[in-house]
């Protein structure tokens, strides 16, 4: 059997909101307290509670859990975007999240200036973009929009430019956050048909999705979250042992 | 060595990201409007026009010996660098949230593109001031070679600024309304209107602490009094800047994983 070698390890991972922070300190507030000598309330919130678990290369894991269950704090902490308050994450490759697609458009930009800022926005070089770019317009199927501003798309073909233009380099691991359901139906097919071909080319998937379906036909194994705790790992089987605990609720 | 490597490193990975923040700006800014860049030589002339015929006409202002037009365009030139890159750099963390939430990018890369981005303003906005300074017969001198370093002293200290500034305003939104108070108040701490010596000599003496006056100074002393800053002017502009550029990177380095929660 191959060696098997691992390309994210997720050490016992926690991670705390301070719930208090989003009031902060206002005025209005410290007049209203003034003088009560109320004690400050701890109000912790914990998004992530040791959580422990190595993917190796090639792997396509799900993430399932009920909404709010931090599925996606997890692959934010995997993305390097949050720092966990305790234990740690190590990520050997190179990463693209796809997490809510578009975030770095401009919308006062056209569809090509869009190309260029939100592919240095991903981290890729410009020599890059100009050899993909043929190839990002023509999956977006947008090329009679490329000068128009972004701001005029409906929000399928702006879902449908971001998608090429994420997936138009192969890396190492890719981090998905319930994108497979942009555009029609015939994007749908074509982006998934995108995705299983980058998964069979030897890209780990960090994969979240309500789908259940989705979830069973694309990964490898399946990783159920509750109130940021992990339930279970194991095959596609933990997803009928979550759709029997969601029933039950 | 190392320090250099990583530099270069750094610029490699995000220098592209760099330049296309940068260039959204301009395209951004000039989108729509019928005479776009012209805008950057105009505007300075005009705020010119205004306070020149407020200032000299209404208030008597005058600088002996010197062109008070000059003058004047000097200190607005570079006063207006900083007030509008510091208060860009102050929203830009902020503006992208949405960003810095979703994909890694070194947070720092967003203050210091729109100091750059004001930065490519700064330098057309020589445009007007040198034709102002010919068609008032001040004149050149080689000693305008030296100029550049007062505007890279600016840039730094404008960059230190920014990272201080977009710092405090993650954590205190009240900062935007603050500190537009400063920079009225600022505005009349800095002699950009009028000559520094017509205030008492105790405030002369404050003065010299703002690092804007500096800066200012620097220039004047060259453009309009044709002479070679002296050595403690040269002083004066890098100590300020360098102090509050390392000021604001270190600030800035030891807040920002935490900017996240305040989303």
């Amino acid at each position: 059997m191959k060696k098997k070698e691992i390309m994210i390890d997720v050490d016992n991972v926690s991670m705390r909101f301070n719930l208090g922070i989003e009031k902060g300190f206002s005025l209005k507030q410290w007049f209203v307290d003034f003088g009560k000598h109320k004690k400050k309330k701890k109000n912790e919130f914990w998004a992530l509670k040791d959580v422990d678990f190595k993917i190796n290369r090639g792997e396509v894991v799900g993430f399932i859990g009920a909404n709010g269950a931090g599925k996606s704090t997890l692959l934010k902490v995997v993305a390097g975007v949050m720092k966990p308050t305790k234990g740690s994450v190590k990520a050997y490759g190179n990463i693209c999240p796809m997490i809510e697609l578009g975030a770095g458009f401009d919308s006062q930009l056209t569809a090509r200036e869009n190309i260029y800022l939100n592919g240095a926005v991903m981290g890729y070089s410009k020599a890059l973009i100009d050899s993909k770019f043929e190839e990002i317009v023509e999956f977006s199927e947008l090329r009679d929009f490329l000068d128009v501003p972004v701001q005029n798309f409906s929000s399928g073909m702006v879902a449908r430019l971001a998608f090429s233009i994420a997936t138009i380099v192969e890396p190492e691991i890719l981090i998905v956050d319930e994108i497979l359901s942009v555009g029609d139906i015939a994007f749908q097919a074509k982006s998934e048909a995108k995705m299983m071909e980058m998964i069979s080319g030897g890209t780990t998937v960090l994969f979240v999705s309500h789908s259940i379906n989705q979830i069973k036909k694309m990964c490898d194994r399946v990783l159920w979250l509750e109130h940021g705790v992990v339930q279970k790992i194991g095959g596609k089987e933990v997803c009928d042992e979550y759709i029997k605990f969601m029933e039950k609720k | 060595m190392k320090f250099i490597n990583n530099l270069k490193w750094t610029y490699k990975k995000y220098g592209f990201l760099l330049q296309q923040l940068v260039t959204r700006d301009f395209k951004v800014k000039y989108k729509r409007s019928v005479l776009g860049i012209v805008w950057s030589l105009l505007y300075p002339i005009m705020m010119m026009a205004v306070m020149a015929v407020v200032f000299s006409n209404v208030f008597k202002f005058s600088t002996p010996g010197v062109s008070y037009l000059a003058y004047l365009l000097i200190g607005l030139t570079y006063f207006n660098y900083f007030s509008e890159a510091s208060n860009l750099a102050m929203s830009s963390v902020v503006a992208n949230f949405s960003l810095i939430n979703k994909v890694y990018i070194p947070k720092y890369i967003f203050p210091l593109s729109k100091c750059l981005f004001v930065g490519i303003n700064f330098l057309l906005t020589l445009i007007p001031l040198y034709v102002v300074i010919i068609a008032t017969g001040t004149g050149l001198n080689w000693w305008h070679l030296l100029l550049p370093f007062s505007f890279i002293c600016l840039f730094l200290f404008t960059v230190g600024m920014g990272f201080i500034l977009s710092t405090i305003s993650v954590f205190l939104r009240d900062m935007f309304y603050i500190y537009g108070i400063i920079i009225t108040i600022w505005t009349y701490l800095t002699p950009i209107m009028y000559d520094i010596s017509i205030i008492n000599p105790t405030l002369q003496f404050i003065m010299k602490f703002n690092p804007l006056y500096q800066f200012i100074n620097f220039a004047r002393s060259i453009i309009l009094y044709g002479n070679c800053p002296t050595l403690g002017q040269f002083a004066g502009c890098a100590v300020s800047a360098l102090i509050v550029f390392f000021l604001g990177i270190f600030i800035f380095k030891k807040k920002q994983d935490k900017f996240i929660y305040y989303v």
